[in-house]
């Protein structure tokens, strides 16, 4: 199993994390095939807006309750997790990982709320991501994915 | 999700996962604030009260991650009436240990009332004689703010008040909570 990167947006709809275990050189091939390589931001914008309009397709055929959990192309998966209170979490991994919904919803109760939510000097609103990138969060994440790998 | 279940979810967190202080230092912590907040406002208690539902409104934002990760919730609840039964039995339950009775719902299933037989804050707690902090000062609006802030967070806009308090004399404490309205998702700002 391999974890391509994770993403985090808020409530407001703007990424708020976002980090990739690529190597660089593999993450700007894995991007640059257009003639203008996209940025970190655009890519991060893409997938929102891909995420969202799914889970609000999901949402409109199958009713308030149907989540939208993964999908798959020839090269990539994936996982989708939103919270009650409407934090998403995003990763991409390879095509053969089982479902991750599971693993993202153990980021969010055991990092996210512990590290992030209850750090009393993290702004409540994350604009721009402040107060997300904190050394315990980031820690605990990817010793959390490197152990899944 | 029946009344019962949401009463059994709540024990099981509070034995199994939840990590207890103390309650007179929690009720003597709340007291120093209301002091504090009394003193700096010169015993403008309408102030205070304004005061203290702002606090409770920022405990509110985050408050909920914790209940929401604490309680495993995956989905929302489907009614006003489930979120209800959820606030008072999970939530008091798991950071308080109280439940609060809801009741007292209008017919259009979008007010009710939180009884508070038990309230931690206000142990030992005596209203100043000053002939004004009987009629003006609501001793718990923390929680009205902290109820607003939370359920805002899940895309509820209510409205939160205390109508009586045995503090003042009254035979019960009652706070009544209106859901104004459901809050829309936020949509992506276009691309130019």
């Amino acid at each position: 199993m391999v974890v391509y990167s994770f993403y985090i947006f808020d409530r407001h709809t703007e990424c708020i994390y976002a980090r990739s275990w690529l190597p660089q050189s593999l993450s700007q091939h894995h991007s640059s095939a257009p003639l203008q390589p996209s940025t970190a931001s655009d890519d991060a914008k893409l997938i929102f807006g891909t995420v969202f309009s799914l889970r609000n397709m999901v949402r409109k055929l199958g009713g308030e309750d149907d989540a939208f959990i993964s999908y798959r192309t020839g090269n990539y998966k994936m996982h989708f997790y939103e919270t009650p209170a409407n934090l998403r979490f995003v990763m991409l991994t390879d095509t053969g990982t089982m479902s991750m919904r599971n693993v993202l919803h153990q980021i969010y109760i055991n990092l996210w709320v512990e590290y992030v939510v209850k750090n009393p000097l993290a702004p409540v609103e994350h604009k721009n991501g402040a107060g997300v990138k904190n050394e315990l969060f980031e820690l605990g994440l990817d010793q959390f994915i490197r152990g899944l790998m | 999700m029946s009344s019962n279940k949401a009463s059994r979810i709540g024990e099981e967190i509070w034995k199994t996962r939840i990590d207890k202080v103390n309650t007179e230092l929690v009720t003597l912590t709340y007291g120093t604030i209301v002091v504090q907040l009394c003193k700096d406002y010169d015993n403008d208690y309408e102030e205070v009260n304004k005061q203290l539902d702002k606090m409770g409104y920022n405990i509110g934002l985050r408050l909920i991650e914790d209940y929401l990760a604490k309680s495993n919730t995956m989905k929302r609840c489907t009614s006003f009436r489930e979120t209800a039964d959820m606030i008072a039995k999970v939530g008091f339950k798991i950071f308080l240990n109280i439940t609060p009775q809801v009741t007292n719902w209008t017919n259009d299933n979008n007010q009710f009332s939180l009884v508070f037989d038990e309230n931690p804050f206000a142990d030992f707690v005596e209203l100043p004689d000053d002939g004004r902090a009987q009629d003006e000062l609501w001793y718990s609006n923390i929680l009205c703010g902290v109820l607003r802030g939370a359920l805002e967070m899940v895309q509820m806009q209510v409205e939160a008040h205390f109508i009586s308090d045995v503090l003042k004399g009254n035979d019960t404490t009652e706070m009544r909570v209106s859901l104004l309205r459901y809050i829309d998702d936020e949509l992506p700002p276009e691309d130019d």
